[in-house]
């Protein structure tokens, strides 16, 4: 890439920069809303910023007790980070146990794994929410959270991880008298932290934006997650713009700021869960 | 190693082994294989408002779906979906891959931007689209810009001449999902050797197309299979934008009829109407569905492991 | 569509409207710390014997989510044994109701409206016990019809609503028109109060499918469900869809409001001149407007029909599988038989409903003048409603043919004998 190219690649940045515009129009939207009074919304006068941000809209969102916007957070925050912690434990687990521990019958347990892989989440709905009626999970948190710890998809991304992780390590550790659970617990797993990171965190914000199975769990309100309240407000409360949109605000913000913070690792996720690494 | 402490070894291993995997796979067992195996048994139930099996109608909600209007509906409709959000993920994913895998100072930021959306659920990003960006009133982002050119507003989601309700549900999941796919169609990229592209250069070839023709496009080969295959899964299984954007049953059904996709469909008959045994029979029509596509695609394309 | 869409077309509320207050706030902030750490189980309240759990929709007007807890504390004031633990639910809440009464935790009382399927499922208790002659007689006979299954009574009918087409008078005047009398004439007078940004009619944002699907047949003497046969596979069913297509396609629709139908804001904030609204709205729509409103049932089809409007409302039930029947049925009966003044303040004190009881209905004041008055007409006169045996899958198989008629622009006949074809398969499907 030389310095002179930079004249000829200026179509290209101004064709990004063009694209990066539109793909910030909407979180543009959020903001301009959340901070407007209803009136100014719905203006015909177009205002991109209003003259007067109305900080009182969020407090006004907390205080609001037929969408429990606090009971949402709380609920998505328990539930994401339960998920995440379960998810990841299981699934190494799994993974490792897939990759290194011979055993008769492995392959029978890989292969129903890769199998339950195939059959579609969003298909199976109807008959988990039998299961979990029967289970006693409805309107629980509990509920809500224990399908999403169980993943096939994450067990084969470990269990992948750990094929080529390098034997000598487990061979020397073997040698010093670990037991199977000793090498993966201090000699696996802190050396899992990259591919923990980068599953995790997508496994987090899968879960903290699931909306189809929290909203058949979670019928009573206490157990709602954000996007069950958000979904809320769009589907039957008497709309007041300024409110939903500070709510999608705070919906928003916790998972971009994960996003910032932690983008390097969701990038290798991303990669890695699209097969590419 | 003598033999018997081999067989000592083997079964330690093996119990080991148990040990590891028996929490996921009893959490898959409960939760995915169970939940299979009870809506196979429903599927052939009458259940009406009930989940538990046992007035069996043999095939007959299999038979009932599969002559109801409204479902087969549901399929062509979810097709059209899929032809429309596929190719244009793959395009425009590949595109700004392309771009921002080209251009030096800056790649971060732009990267950032476009991959940014996969933080936004797609419940916030439907009621941008719907209530915001595409609200059928003056003060809707996308009429008040045309209105600068002149237009009328436009009632983007009601009306079904022209369908403008497939420019809001394509673009919602369009900005939601390109900057994943960007993500891998970067990794990609980068995993291209260099030599092939010095090689072209010493072969005289012309850089531009003829190198993305004959270089780049067969090179990603593999990660292209992989995008359209989550891609062309994911659309399948389509719900929550047009849950949202549409609505369900009930309020707004005149616009939910317009375009409503299977599950959207299952979810009025299982959990509106309380039709479990139909509900979970047309969950394991879809599911085939998804399967013969996926192969079909597969016969097409390759499956993308095999040319790695 | 009517039946099970009723649940989902109520007025919903205003997050605004409940700010709570400070104290409100904090316990929500407590109520939500507790739930974290003892999971999302109903406890029992300390020092009651038994805990009744109550389910309501979200109601729009203000007032009501403190007026239905004001009455449960009422009566654990009166029974200190029973408390009675009131779950308010917005978003789509005849979907969660159904769900949750599969499962062992669901509510012991709710309110809704009786299906068949419900009863068959043995889901919902027979109230008959609490209707002796001397009440029985004080509820009009369609709203004991709408609540029995197969001569069981298994609905307590706490409120009536109705739809009304409000028209703003000043609108009207200045055009030089007449309030609409048949459809021909709706649609011309829709036109002609099109102007600038503002549409003349508001039928909500699908273009009027939800709010007047069986409301636009009614006005030309059609109907839908009928001693068990399916009856819409008419002409004049027909033509009054295409009729209703006439007027979609006439321009003057207002479509893409933030709110819907069931909300009087389109109205009250003059994008459109008339609107397709609810009995429930009228004390909202006349504070804004005051006299400049007025409201009739919706116009004749042509000089055949006539006049058409919706019975609606909610009916409280008791849950045949909670644990506390009798208990249930006590407090209902208090509630909504014996406690007259209750139901006064419900119906009449928030938004307008019809209050179920005729006595009630007689004598109440605020529905014996204007708009209100006329409603209350023409919903004694007009008033239909569909049977329990009507569900929401006939709803959608009659939905999307009348989505193909009024917005693809097919032909009704055919749409129509598809649908009728569909809906007989669920008919007998829900009588096996």
């Amino acid at each position: 890439m030389n310095k002179n190219n930079v004249l000829n690649q200026l179509p290209r940045y101004l064709l990004l920069l063009f694209v990066a515009l539109l793909f910030l129009i909407p979180f543009y939207l959020i903001g301009r809303n959340a901070l407007m009074t209803d009136g100014e919304i719905t203006s015909l006068h177009w205002a991109w910023l209003s003259p007067h941000p109305q900080w009182g809209n969020f407090s006004a969102l907390f205080h609001d007790t037929a969408a429990p916007m606090l009971t949402g957070l709380a609920n998505s925050a328990v539930i994401a980070v339960v998920t995440l912690v379960f998810q990841m434990l299981f699934s190494s687990m799994a993974g490792y146990a897939l990759a290194r521990i011979p055993a008769r019958g492995r392959n029978v347990v890989f292969f129903l794994i890769l199998a339950t892989l195939m059959i579609p989440g969003a298909v199976t709905f109807v008959p988990t929410f039998a299961v979990m009626a029967y289970l006693g999970g409805v309107n629980t948190r509990w509920g809500i959270i224990a399908p999403g710890v169980f993943s096939a998809f994450s067990i084969f991304l470990f269990r992948q991880f750990y094929l080529r992780f390098p034997t000598e390590i487990e061979e020397a550790g073997r040698l010093d008298g670990l037991s199977y659970f000793g090498v993966y617990w201090r000699l696996l797993l802190p050396n899992s932290t990259n591919i923990i990171m980068a599953l995790g965190v997508l496994t987090f914000i899968a879960s903290w934006n699931a909306f189809l199975w929290p909203l058949v769990i979670g019928q009573d309100p206490s157990a709602w997650t954000v996007q069950v309240v958000l979904s809320t407000f769009l589907s039957s409360q008497k709309l007041n713009l300024p409110q939903l949109f500070a709510a999608a605000a705070v919906g928003v913000a916790p998972l971009v700021l994960v996003f910032l913070v932690m983008q390097r690792y969701i990038v290798e996720g991303a990669k890695f869960s699209g097969g590419k690494e | 190693m003598p033999i018997l402490q081999k067989s000592q070894a083997d079964r330690s291993a093996t119990f080991a082994f148990w040990a590891f995997v028996t929490p996921a796979l009893l959490g898959l067992t409960v939760f995915t294989l169970v939940p299979i195996v009870w809506g196979f048994l429903l599927s052939l139930s009458h259940a009406q408002n009930t989940i538990h099996p046992g007035h069996f109608i043999g095939f007959r909600n299999y038979a009932d779906l599969l002559t109801d209007e409204a479902f087969l509906k549901s399929l062509v409709t979810i097709f059209v979906f899929a032809l429309f959000i596929v190719p244009l993920t793959f395009a425009v994913s590949l595109g700004l891959a392309l771009l921002v895998n080209k251009i030096g100072w800056g790649r971060s930021f732009f990267r950032t931007v476009f991959f940014i959306p996969s933080a936004v659920s797609y419940v916030v990003a439907s009621l941008i689209w719907k209530v915001s960006l595409f609200n059928g009133l003056p003060f809707g982002f996308v009429n008040h810009i045309i209105g600068l050119f002149g237009a009328h507003p436009v009632a983007w989601i009601g009306t079904a001449h022209p369908p403008w309700y497939w420019l809001v549900l394509v673009t919602v999941r369009l900005w939601l999902q390109v900057g994943f796919f960007m993500i891998i169609f970067l990794a990609g990229l980068q995993e291209i050797p260099k030599s092939l592209y010095e090689a072209a250069a010493v072969d005289g070839a012309p850089s531009g197309w003829p190198v993305l023709r004959y270089i780049t496009l067969p090179q990603l080969k593999a990660t292209s299979v992989s995008v359209l295959l989550l891609n062309l899964i994911a659309a399948f299984q389509a719900f929550d934008e047009f849950y949202n954007i549409l609505g369900g049953s009930g309020a707004s059904i005149g616009n939910a009829s317009l375009a409503r996709p299977p599950l959207v469909y299952l979810y009025s008959l299982a959990l509106s109407n309380q039709d479990f045994g139909r509900g979970a029979a047309g969950g394991f029509i879809l599911t085939a569905l998804i399967f013969a596509v996926t192969l079909l695609q597969g016969r097409i394309f390759g499956f993308g492991g095999s040319e790695k | 569509m009517r039946r099970n869409s009723v649940s989902l077309l109520q007025p919903a509320a205003s997050a605004a409207e409940w700010h709570g207050s400070r104290r409100d706030f904090l316990r929500g902030v407590t109520v939500a710390a507790g739930a974290l750490l003892v999971g999302c189980g109903h406890s029992d309240v300390p020092g009651a014997r038994v805990t009744l759990t109550q389910w309501y929709h979200q109601y729009g007007e203000k007032g009501t989510q403190e007026a239905v807890v004001r009455y449960a504390k009422a009566y654990t004031a009166l029974h200190p044994d029973v408390a009675i633990q009131v779950v308010w639910v917005p978003g789509d809440y005849g979907t969660k109701l159904s769900t949750a009464l599969l499962t062992r935790g669901g509510p012991d009382i709710f309110e809704g409206q009786i299906t068949k399927p419900m009863v068959t499922a043995e889901q919902v208790a027979p109230l008959d016990d609490l209707f002796p002659p001397a009440v029985r007689s004080d509820f009009s006979a369609r709203d004991l019809a709408q609540n029995s299954v197969d001569g069981k009574i298994y609905g307590l009918k706490m409120l009536d609503d109705t739809g009304i087409l409000y028209y703003r008078k000043s609108l009207l005047k200045a055009a030089g028109i007449a309030p609409p009398k048949t459809m021909n004439e709706l649609i011309a007078a829709a036109k002609a109060l099109t102007a600038g940004n503002r549409k003349g009619l508001f039928l909500g944002n699908d273009g009027g499918v939800a709010a007047l699907i069986n409301v636009a047949p009614w006005s030309a003497g059609g109907d839908f469900l009928v001693d068990n046969k399916i009856v819409f596979n008419t002409p004049q069913v027909a033509s009054a869809y295409e009729k209703m297509r006439e007027l979609s396609d006439s321009g003057a629709l207002l479509i893409g409001a933030p709110t819907d139908w069931w909300e009087a804001d389109a109205l009250v904030q003059g994008q459109a001149a008339m609107q397709w609204g609810g009995l429930w709205s009228y004390p909202t729509i006349a504070k804004a407007l005051g006299d400049d409103i007025g409201g009739m049932a919706w116009p004749a089809l042509d000089a055949a029909g006539h006049p058409a409007t919706f019975l609606g409302g909610w009916s409280a039930m008791v849950n045949a599988q909670g644990r506390h029947i009798e208990e249930s049925k006590k407090y209902l009966q208090w509630l909504w038989i014996d406690g007259l003044k209750i139901q006064e303040d419900w119906c009449l004190g928030y938004g307008f409903h019809v209050p179920p009881r005729l006595s009630l209905a007689r004598s109440a004041a605020p529905l014996q003048i204007g708009v209100a008055a006329n409603a209350v007409k023409d919903l004694n006169i007009w008033g239909r409603s569909l049977p329990p045996e009507w569900n929401s899958a006939m709803g959608t198989a009659l939905a999307d043919a009348v989505t193909n008629i009024l917005k693809e622009g097919r032909p009704a006949a055919p749409e129509l004998a598809t649908a009728a074809r569909k809906c007989e398969r669920e008919l007998s499907r829900l009588l096996e």
